[in-house]
């Protein structure tokens, strides 16, 4: 790793915006491929790209160095990214990398972040929660099940359906929505935790999640989900 | 109207007949006549991004006699406008509804299927919500633009039993030669063979240009980072070097996916892999040049750009024998469009069924991580992960903006 020409692209990380010849951050890439097996070299990279994210530098010079720290952030990044999830501009890739960083000080971030955030930007958190299977936000997405904003209460859904614990999908069994989109995401999600359950083993919880779902109140698409469910659960052919 | 309340189509088209109009005519094509199905048995389709490929797939619905093409959606209203133009000129009438969001399109309980032709970052978003609204999807490859897509999609297809084809006609259609030779046992078992498929999308920074009046930008970048707008930025040409959304990372893995979907597609058909995936992703260095070999469970080796190979080069086993099997092809008539509306039909899965598309289009996606980290990868199929690999596994998805997810 060149230090004279990555300190080249930290400087023109100070003027970089859109149109830019991106090849003058070209050395940032090759750092992150060269400090691989340098664990002090990659901590330094890594500090000096967060630091950035609290400098004046533009949207799209912070929408590069989040990139960056998708691929090599650690709990020491989370901080900076953290600050920038209720900023509407930025919070979008915040996420993109706390979303990635496997280190658990990324997720309890965002379940912090969430109640001061509304609208989009809590959407936002609620479905990089989802992805990353957070069973610890499972109380935090229950109650929001019921949240006056549809858009919330759909994410909160979509994301219990992606964790699918059993917490996960005693949530969704206890919420009594009527409107019409966060029903769908509640019957996807109780299906998909209903799937989960089975393949674990628990034939009976599972059993519990498709009858309700087998009316002849539900749409036929759904019905047929639950019908195929419950014969799953007999054990028998779908 | 709720979910639970949804009709039958044939009852939402009595009722909706009923509130618009009484027809002084009943004409012979609505009767069903000369072959043509009557109207309430043909497949009701929209479709989704009637750009480039979704211009020829809409020409080859629209030109199906068992397909009643009712709404079209595009972010562009130019684009939108003419499509609609072109389905109110086939039914002579002007009945087809034109959408910029396509939540509204399958949000209609009349629409049976629904292709979807949209950039790649758009496709996993489109085709779930397609299954869960109770469609049917006949989706443009390559299918998916990350790894954890693929699942879902497969998942909510099977969920729901949807019909869900992918949309790569050469698989069958262009390597028609060597899948017949290993098919038949010509060659005898099988060692490897060879895709030559390139290049690798690459990061766009290009400068903002006014948004067209007539575009709907917000929604065609969906779930990709915002940027602002360039022409070249969003174009749908098929090349991948910079004048088309094909060139760039935040929507399409570049050569590597678009035209990987289908050399892949036809190397994984002909090698009788479709229904498995990689254990192994093995990174090469020769003179100074990358390559790699996808090693399939069996041992069989699906090398990509391997230096001195011909696109779908075999290598066989010498001495070893391969029994022949009948070569699998598509159902009904009219290639992989009639394929896919005869299983929407039967509800048999179709020839480009969605899990066979997911395992082509991931061989693409694993390459582009192992070159983009430049070493070789363990693949866990059942986990759907890189085992015990951390740094991998951080490339298996990217955050969707806000609020878009899955």
């Amino acid at each position: 790793m060149n230090l004279d020409t990555l300190d080249q692209a930290f400087e023109a990380l100070k003027t970089y915006d859109w149109g830019a010849d991106g090849s003058a951050l070209q050395p940032l890439d090759e750092a992150v491929v060269a400090t691989r097996a340098d664990a002090a070299a990659r901590q330094a990279l890594e500090k000096r790209l967060a630091e950035t994210l609290t400098t004046g530098i533009s949207r799209d010079a912070k929408d590069v160095v989040c990139r960056l720290l998708m691929v090599i952030g650690t709990a020491a990044s989370v901080p900076a990214l953290a600050s920038l999830l209720a900023d509407a501009e930025l919070a979008h890739m915040a996420r993109y990398a706390l979303e990635r960083i496997p280190a658990p000080e990324a997720a309890a971030a965002m379940r912090a972040a969430l109640p001061q955030l509304s609208g989009l930007l809590r959407v936002g958190v609620i479905g990089s929660l989802g992805v990353r299977r957070d069973v610890e936000s499972v109380p935090a997405l229950a109650a929001l099940l019921d949240d006056p904003d549809p858009a919330v209460a759909c994410a909160a859904a979509v994301a219990l359906g992606a964790i699918r614990t059993p917490d996960a999908a005693a949530a969704l069994a206890g919420s009594s929505v009527s409107h019409a989109e966060v029903r769908r995401a509640t019957t996807d999600a109780s299906l998909a935790c209903a799937e989960s359950l089975l393949a674990g083993g628990q034939r009976a919880e599972a059993l519990a999640i498709y009858r309700r779902f087998a009316g002849e109140d539900q749409p036929k698409h759904v019905k047929l989900a639950a019908t195929r469910g419950i014969l799953a659960c007999a054990g028998q052919s779908q | 109207m709720g979910s639970h309340l949804r009709p039958t189509r044939r009852q939402f088209l009595q009722t909706a007949g009923a509130a618009v109009a009484v027809p002084y005519v009943i004409t012979s094509s609505a009767l069903g006549q000369n072959g043509v199905p009557p109207a309430s048995d043909r497949i009701v389709m929209g479709g989704i991004g009637i750009g480039n490929m979704g211009n020829g797939d809409q020409d080859a619905f629209l030109s199906r006699p068992d397909v009643q093409y009712v709404a079209v959606c595009d972010v562009r209203a130019g684009v939108r406008e003419a499509a609609k133009g072109k389905v109110d000129k086939r039914y002579n009438n002007t009945d087809c509804q034109a959408y910029n969001d396509f939540r509204e399109l399958l949000s209609r309980p009349d629409i049976d299927a629904v292709h979807v032709a949209t950039p790649d970052h758009w496709h996993a978003i489109m085709v779930i919500e397609a299954c869960r609204q109770g469609k049917d999807v006949y989706c443009q490859k390559p299918e998916t633009r990350t790894l954890r897509e693929g699942p879902l999609m497969v998942e909510a297809a099977r969920r729901y039993a949807r019909v869900v084809s992918g949309g790569s006609q050469r698989v069958l259609d262009d390597y028609r030669g060597i899948v017949d030779k290993c098919w038949g046992g010509v060659l005898g078992a099988i060692k490897s063979i060879n895709v030559n498929v390139g290049p690798l999308s690459q990061p766009c920074n290009l400068p903002a240009e006014p948004v067209p009046p007539d575009m709907d930008w917000d929604m065609w970048l969906g779930p990709a980072p915002w940027a602002p707008y360039n022409s070249k930025r969003c174009d749908g040409n098929y090349g991948t070097s910079g004048n088309s959304w094909r060139s760039y990372v935040d929507y399409s893995g570049g050569g590597m996916t678009d035209w990987g979907a289908h050399h892949f597609g036809g190397a994984t058909f002909a090698v009788d892999v479709r229904e498995q995936q990689p254990e192994e992703v093995i990174y090469h260095e020769h003179q100074g040049q990358p390559y790699l070999s996808f090693r399939y469970p069996d041992g069989l080796l699906i090398h990509h750009n391997r230096p001195h190979s011909e696109n779908l080069a075999v290598e066989v086993l010498p001495g070893e024998e391969r029994p022949a099997k009948p070569v699998p092809s598509y159902k009904g008539t009219g290639g992989i469009y009639g394929d896919f509306l005869e299983c929407v039909k039967t509800r048999e899965r179709p020839f480009r069924d969605i899990e066979l598309a997911v395992n082509t289009v991931m061989i693409s996606h694993l390459g582009i991580i192992a070159y983009t980290l430049q070493r070789s990868l363990k693949w866990d199929a059942s986990k759907q992960e890189f085992p015990d690999d951390a740094e991998a596994n951080r490339f298996l998805d990217r955050a969707r903006r806000e609020p878009w997810q899955l």
